[in-house]
């Protein structure tokens, strides 16, 4: 009975060798099954105190003031949401003419974050649902200022947000006024920035950026930053445009899923 | 019993990167929890610790950006097993070398993952985040070594006195 142990401790050394190697052969190679099995045990055990700790501490916080902001926004929104019901009917009777299909219709889902990766910036957070609430990878994810990132990994309880902060998450935008394409990226050094801009477009400073429906992921129209300095561009074919995110990324704490209605 | 002290460390990194990362963040500059606690268990424990102390860092390290966990793992138990074996195999106990060997190790981890984040700009965030970063947690790192080598402790306290 006790040869295991035994064999374990007399080649404990080889032992942890072999299995760091497995393991990270089995990270590296087989990632999509392994790493959310991981991810998933290091949530229930290690994290998941914590992250109720938090909700529960940031719910007691933001209750008072969320509710008399709550009641603002009603206000205004039920005036907006007349305006637009009689914009949308419009749109959708000049749609009909032209024959476009009519754009898909979203719901959201609302999460909390509550892990905030930053590794000197945030690019990174973990928020409190996952697929058994209806997250799948891909879904855009807004908060009440614009769009904050895209659904990266999901768990069953918990899924992680790539933010627009993270620089491998370029996202295509379009000044809304002059309804220009170009790239938005983050660059540690630059900050978030308007890429592939033809040096002729129309654009000026507090132009909004909103998404371009472009790729598949966002959907089109949701804010992203504005226009904060127009660099001159000598003998350059792209315009160098400096942006200023809607979304505070070090302050992101209620976010939304925007998830496909199927109804 | 060491066992239990290795988890509450795993513990107190999920806490750090919960809540406490947050709070002690000055301008952008964090300190590295996840390198510094497992260049300590390295420098100060035996090699099969330090490999298992590693792999349990990375992976809780890693379930803020899943994908960035083969890069943990990979960075922390390789710089783990060098600096284990270096001071080991080469008897370098003394409280300089064991500081030369934190700051590569935080080096090699920071470089690592901001590479494998984006190599867009790294001479920017070496200089702006890491080198900050590094320094931040050094001082740290050289508290530990002041209390547990006994340079500074009530014994030795109540001797001066």
């Amino acid at each position: 009975m006790a040869l295991f142990p035994t064999i374990f401790r007399k080649n404990r050394r080889n032992f942890s060798y072999l299995s760091a190697i497995i393991l990270l052969f089995l990270v590296s190679f087989s990632g999509g099954e392994v790493r959310p099995f991981l991810g998933y045990l290091s949530t229930t055990i290690f994290y998941s105190p914590f992250y109720r700790f938090k909700t529960n501490i940031e719910d007691l916080k933001s209750t008072a003031e969320e509710n008399r902001r709550l009641k603002n926004q009603l206000a205004e929104s039920a005036l907006q949401l007349s305006l637009l019901n009689e914009t949308r009917r419009e749109n959708q009777r000049l749609r009909e003419l032209i024959g476009f299909a009519p754009p898909k219709d979203f719901r959201l889902i609302p999460v909390k974050v509550v892990s905030l990766l930053q590794h000197f910036y945030p690019i990174s957070a973990v928020v409190n649902k996952g697929s058994e609430d209806g997250l799948y990878e891909n879904q855009a994810v807004v908060n009440r200022y614009g769009l904050v990132g895209k659904i990266k990994e999901v768990m069953p309880r918990y899924a992680t947000v790539q933010l627009l902060t993270d620089p491998s998450n370029p996202v295509s935008g379009r000044v809304a006024q002059s309804r220009q394409i170009g790239i938005v990226k983050f660059s540690p050094e630059r900050g978030m920035y308007l890429d592939n801009l033809p040096a002729d477009a129309d654009i000026k400073k507090g132009d909004l950026i909103t998404s371009s429906g472009l790729g598949g992921i966002y959907p089109p129209g949701l804010a992203i930053a504005v226009v904060d300095t127009i660099y001159p561009n000598a003998g350059e074919i792209l315009k160098n445009v400096r942006l200023r995110p809607t979304a505070d990324f070090f302050e992101i704490d209620e976010l939304y899923v925007l998830t496909e209605d199927k109804r | 019993m060491r066992l239990i002290l290795y988890i509450f460390l795993l513990f107190l990194l999920a806490f750090y990167n919960t809540i406490l990362g947050e709070l002690m963040s000055i301008a952008g500059i964090s300190i590295d929890l996840a390198g510094l606690m497992v260049a300590l268990v390295a420098l100060y424990r035996g090699e099969a610790t330090a490999i298992w102390f590693a792999i349990g860092a990375a992976i809780v390290t890693a379930t803020s950006r899943l994908d960035l966990m083969p890069y943990e793992m990979a960075t922390l138990i390789g710089m783990s097993i060098v600096i284990n074996l270096i001071c080991n195999r080469m008897n370098f106990y003394s409280q300089a070398s064991r500081m030369i060997m934190l700051i590569i190790f935080l080096l090699v981890h920071n470089i690592v993952i901001t590479a494998a984040i984006s190599t867009d700009a790294i001479f920017f965030a070496l200089f702006r985040f890491i080198l900050p970063g590094i320094f931040y947690s050094i001082i740290f790192g050289w508290l530990y070594f002041v209390v547990h080598d006994g340079l500074f402790g009530f014994q030795r306290a109540g001797s001066v006195s």
